[in-house]
């Protein structure tokens, strides 16, 4: 701390104060008073002022108003007034009839320290301590939005500088400490602190209200079950993507109708991009390295929607994996692109259902069973069939798996004149498409069209990845 | 300088030789560019007053230097 | 402007060079004039040189050594080299 005196009265001031001005001579007639100038070390023209242009004393002492009289008594404060009031000024000081030719009161004016020019300054200077990252100087001859590129920390696309006071703010988007370790993040198994991730959030363009569904999109993505690192390894495209349950969807503006798997929607689109950051920047998992896709898909910048859960014939997909009904939750499963499935015909259920099976046969390879996952997104207009039939979440499943029976005439190699398929005789008889559990169904889309999406996956189960499903919390 | 990190930029390994004269002017654009220091080898001034032969004679000092800035040194 | 990691921190803080090859062996390398005197003598010897180590070489002049060089010669020179060697400031 600067040297306040230990007893004795302390004055804060600002020039373009008009009542800094009014009692500027009070300040003159009083001994010993030792007067901080917030914005010109030249005024009052009194004998004890002391330069606090950049603010330090300012801060230290919480000042919010200027002018503000503080007695210090045996080292520690013990009263202070705002503003120019008499009682007030001659109690603390202990000089009576003082600016007698002064109005009884005047208010003050605003310190300096809380100019919002000053408040990045601010944040830096009260919570900077804080963070742990190691800082990098951008200089002053470095284009900003290139050097962040040129750093290798972008996916292709730019992003956004993570200034001190960016990640300050960010951080207030959750409760959680700034040096928890939220997980382990492959491939390099490098520990991503709430902060790190809070890094990767801004750079991403992410609003700190979205933190926590980044943080769970995070912990689910790098468990054992997920598999990041077999994701990313595989040359086979597919990267994770996340769907949101519960009232934080809403809350952070997600979309889950219209386009809720494209382009326009700021909670959509960055979200997405911060999990890939992550594994990007603090995993090291980059293409051309651990990143070994053949093709990839543009949902590996970031692919996140939320469901539709308001017009849904079915509960929460979150809810329907166990999380208590209500609460807000991330499912983070391994995706592909999505393709679209034209059916506007069908109005009964059994026919849509047999319609959709028939576009998920081709996930990976029409002829290849008990090999991917897959994730159907059954858009409003479909919905509706099922509602209508009364069909649960389960029994939409059963038929789907009845309609996804391949026979084994269809798929063993050599058939239909394709040679890849299951090797000859190995199939006793029919066989599922999807291994149990391997299908997830997930309601979202806009009001008009009928067009459910089918989203391909990964290798399913322990030698590939299992969707995971993670609450958020604050 | 900018041509460097230019080329760089475009996946070409590149280096550069200047006088000594150049040495401090190097790490001081080297830094404000955001690296701590640059591929370079220095070559003893002067240049400009210089026959052929004491050319050919500098180029032929630095060529070790030079093929070390372009090439990965193993570490033994 | 000041910003903060976001990467595990295992690289070095500041930019480096690309990763350099380990041989110039079967590489195109680039050598370019800046344009100051004396400059290209220096280069006829340092062409010579790797010449005589079966090193392919190219050469390039900038316009002007005032200035950066025009982009049309930076993107000539890296479609047509892996390596470039620029000489000669003072």
């Amino acid at each position: 701390m600067p040297d306040l005196p230990s007893d004795g009265v302390v004055a804060v001031v600002k020039r373009e104060c008009p009542t800094c001005r009014l009692v500027e001579p009070v300040l003159g007639e009083l001994s010993g008073v030792a007067v901080y100038s917030q914005d010109d070390p030249g005024f009052p023209a009194v004998g004890d002022v002391r330069d606090d242009t950049a603010l330090e004393v300012s801060v230290a002492l919480h000042i919010d108003t200027v002018p503000t009289l503080i007695r210090f008594a045996r080292g520690v404060e013990v009263g202070r007034t705002e503003g120019w009031l008499r009682p007030a000024w001659e109690d603390l000081t202990g000089v009576p009839g003082l600016g007698p030719d002064l109005p009884e009161y005047r208010p003050g004016c605003g310190s300096l320290t809380n100019d919002p020019e000053f408040a990045d300054e601010l944040l830096i200077r009260t919570r900077g301590a804080s963070l742990a990252s190691r800082t990098i100087e951008l200089t002053a001859l470095e284009d900003e939005a290139e050097a962040l590129v040129d750093r290798g920390w972008s996916d292709g696309l730019p992003v956004v500088a993570p200034t001190r006071p960016r990640v300050l703010r960010m951080l207030d988007g959750t409760t959680r400490a700034p040096d928890e370790v939220v997980a382990l993040v492959p491939p390099n198994l490098a520990p991503a602190t709430v902060e790190k991730v809070a890094v990767n959030a801004v750079l991403a363009g992410c609003r700190p209200e979205y933190l926590p569904v980044v943080l769970a999109a995070v912990e689910a993505a790098c468990t054992d079950a997920f598999n990041a690192h077999g994701l990313l390894a595989t040359t086979w495209g597919a990267g994770p993507a996340i769907v949101v349950n519960g009232p934080v969807a809403r809350e952070i503006g997600m979309n889950s109708g219209g386009n809720a798997l494209g382009q326009g929607n700021r909670a959509n689109a960055t979200i997405g991009r911060a999990l890939q950051l992550v594994i990007r920047n603090v995993g090291g998992g980059r293409p051309g390295e651990v990143d070994r896709a053949t093709l990839g898909h543009p949902g590996k910048l970031g692919f996140c929607f939320a469901e539709d859960e308001a017009g849904s014939p079915w509960e929460p997909l979150a809810q329907s994996r166990g999380v208590p009904a209500g609460r807000s939750a991330v499912t983070v499963f391994a995706a592909e692109g999505p393709r679209g499935l034209a059916d506007q015909i069908s109005r009964t259920a059994p026919s849509l259902a047999r319609s959709l099976a028939a576009g998920l046969r081709s996930v990976a390879h029409p002829k290849l069973p008990l090999g991917f996952d897959a994730t159907l997104v059954v858009c409003p207009e479909h919905a509706r069939v099922f509602a209508d039939a009364g069909w649960s979440r389960a029994e939409l499943e059963a038929a789907l798996a009845a309609a996804l029976l391949l026979d084994p005439a269809e798929i063993e190699r050599g058939a239909g004149g394709i040679e890849e398929g299951v090797p000859v005789g190995r199939l006793r008889g029919p066989v599922s498409k999807f291994r149990p559990g391997g299908l997830m169904i997930v309601h979202a889309g806009g009001g008009a069209g009928m067009f459910s999406t089918v989203i391909g996956g990964w290798v399913g189960g322990p030698t590939g990845s299992t969707p995971v499903t993670q609450e958020v919390g604050p | 300088m900018h041509d460097f990190v230019a080329l760089e930029g475009q996946g070409v390994v590149a280096m550069f030789l200047a006088s000594t004269e150049f040495v401090a002017a190097a790490d001081v654009q080297s830094r404000a560019l955001g690296y701590a220091s640059v591929p370079a080898v220095f070559v003893p001034h002067p240049i400009q007053d210089r026959t052929d032969a004491e050319m050919a004679a500098l180029a032929d000092a630095a060529l070790d230097a030079v093929l070390a800035a372009v090439t990965a040194r193993t570490s033994g | 402007m000041i910003v903060l990691d976001p990467t595990d921190e295992s690289a070095p803080a500041h930019r480096e060079a690309i990763a350099r090859p380990a041989t110039l062996d079967g590489l195109r390398v680039g050598l370019l004039d800046i344009s100051k005197p004396r400059g290209d003598v220096f280069l006829d010897r340092l062409e010579a040189l790797l010449s005589e180590r079966r090193v392919a070489v190219r050469r390039y002049t900038k316009p002007t050594f005032t200035k950066p060089m025009p982009p049309d010669l930076r993107r000539e020179i890296a479609a047509e080299c892996e390596v470039v060697i620029e000489a000669l400031a003072d």
